[in-house]
């Protein structure tokens, strides 16, 4: 018991980023982080040990942003998009790199799926198979929503030119 | 079978591209895949954008990793206060059971002056008890659906009953679903049909829970006692109501109901999460 809560501690502050980066308001993705915990705990029997917690917390976590979404848009609730703080003062866009506060306002426009899908990979740095099982989708499709997302953000940053390739990693 | 490696033609992929982009690819794929790039400027700057917009991405939100973390958020604390509360509970329900059982027939006073009249819940575990003493004791016939056809189970007595009720896995208590029916509803307990599932253990003792949609006329939270030498724990919310029932050492029989309450009792609640 005490082993499984240590692990889902070790999950939280990324759970917690990812929970942020779709809410864009910490106080809302606190609260998903928090019922996603709370579930962890009593669904633990449920849980099977041989697989990968932070996968099974993952998925839960959207489960409930989801419902959560489906309720505020039922609602009529809007959603806060500026919330963010603003592009950090020490990283003046340079060339090569985008605006911090564009890409922002950019992932804001990007349908849901799209956005999910994008920052699991992006951000968590979520291998495809584990996105897609978390996303509960075909590798596929995760591959299409990715590939959507792309090029839905590159549209919306109007960034459409631009320079030769750099070298990745 | 296949010709070396550099005769045969690379199909380059749009997932490639994105894999690429991702430091996903496979190490033996890369070359070919800068090679395919090379020769398509297009791409390759599309591709070096997608870097970009990571880059971005997680210059916007891996900070948030590394903020501290609010105490409501640590799981250590929250198992401990869920912890309290469920003995909060169990104590509950143990002062009750202490109640009826020590004081006897001053109980039973107390009970009638307490009731007017016999309340659902009391109906319910009358019910509940009769259903477990008949239907545990057959072999052959002890369930109207097996637990092999546990999919149908699950949809007819949702159905019928109808609550989503998906059968509680005993298996961490070492009972396994033998399978379940479904039952008259009760008369004065405004509940509609029950469905019983049985569970059994390798030494082939068994339990049962009862379920029914939840009472329009009694909202008793639970009770807790020993009746025709039974052990039954009863318990309802807005959604359903659950007797469990069962002959087992009490510790036994205490886990066992605990496992069902977890796991039945706890509905996913989108709307209502404030």
């Amino acid at each position: 018991m005490s082993d499984f809560l240590d692990e889902i501690e070790a999950a939280v502050p990324a759970l917690r980023r990812y929970a942020r980066a779709l809410t864009r308001d910490i106080d809302r993705a606190d609260d998903l982080v928090q019922d996603c915990i709370e579930r962890a705990i009593r669904k633990r029997s449920l849980w099977q040990p041989t697989g990968p917690l932070q996968a099974w917390l993952f998925r839960m976590l959207l489960n409930i942003y989801r419902n959560d979404l489906r309720s505020r848009k039922r609602r009529g609730d809007h959603m806060p998009i500026e919330d963010m703080p603003a592009e950090p003062s020490t990283h003046a866009p340079q060339p090569g790199h985008l605006a911090l506060a564009e890409v922002s306002r950019a992932l804001d426009k990007i349908s849901d799926d799209q956005r999910e899908a994008l920052l699991l990979v992006v951000v968590e740095g979520a291998s495809y198979v584990d996105a897609a099982e978390m996303l509960g989708i075909p590798t596929g499709t995760l591959m299409s929503r990715l590939g959507r997302a792309r090029a839905a953000l590159r549209a919306l940053t109007g960034n459409t030119e631009e320079p030769r390739l750099r070298t990745v990693k | 079978m296949s010709t070396g490696q550099s005769e045969r033609t690379f199909e380059v992929t749009e997932d490639d591209l994105h894999a690429y982009a991702d430091g996903q690819l496979d190490a033996a794929r890369r070359p070919a895949v800068e090679a395919w790039l090379a020769a398509r400027p297009e791409r390759a700057a599309e591709v070096a954008l997608w870097v970009r917009q990571g880059a971005a991405l997680k210059a916007l939100f891996d900070p948030i990793a590394a903020e501290p973390v609010p105490s409501r958020l640590k799981p250590h604390r929250i198992a401990a206060l869920e912890k309290a509360r469920r003995w909060d509970w169990m104590k509950a329900a143990a002062a009750a059971c202490i109640l009826i059982a020590v004081s006897g027939g001053a109980g039973w006073y107390l009970r009638s002056a307490t009731w007017a009249t016999e309340p659902a819940s009391e109906r319910l575990i009358d019910g509940a008890i009769t259903a477990h003493s008949l239907y545990v004791k057959e072999s052959r016939h002890a369930v109207e659906v097996a637990a092999d056809d546990k999919s149908h189970l699950v949809t007819w007595l949702s159905n019928r009953l109808g609550r989503q009720i998906d059968t509680p896995d005993l298996s961490p208590q070492g009972f396994t679903l033998v399978g379940g029916r479904l039952l008259p509803a009760l008369a004065d307990t405004g509940t509609g049909p029950a469905a019983q599932f049985m569970y059994q253990n390798p030494t082939s003792n068994r339990v049962t829970v009862y379920v029914t949609a939840a009472s329009t006329a009694d909202h008793k939270p639970y009770e807790w006692e020993k009746k025709d030498g039974l052990d039954v724990y009863y318990w309802a919310n807005d959604q359903i109501t659950c007797t469990v029932v069962g002959d087992l050492p009490e510790a036994q029989m205490q886990t066992v109901a605990k496992g069902v309450y977890e796991q039945l009792t706890w509905r996913p609640d989108p709307a209502g999460r404030t």
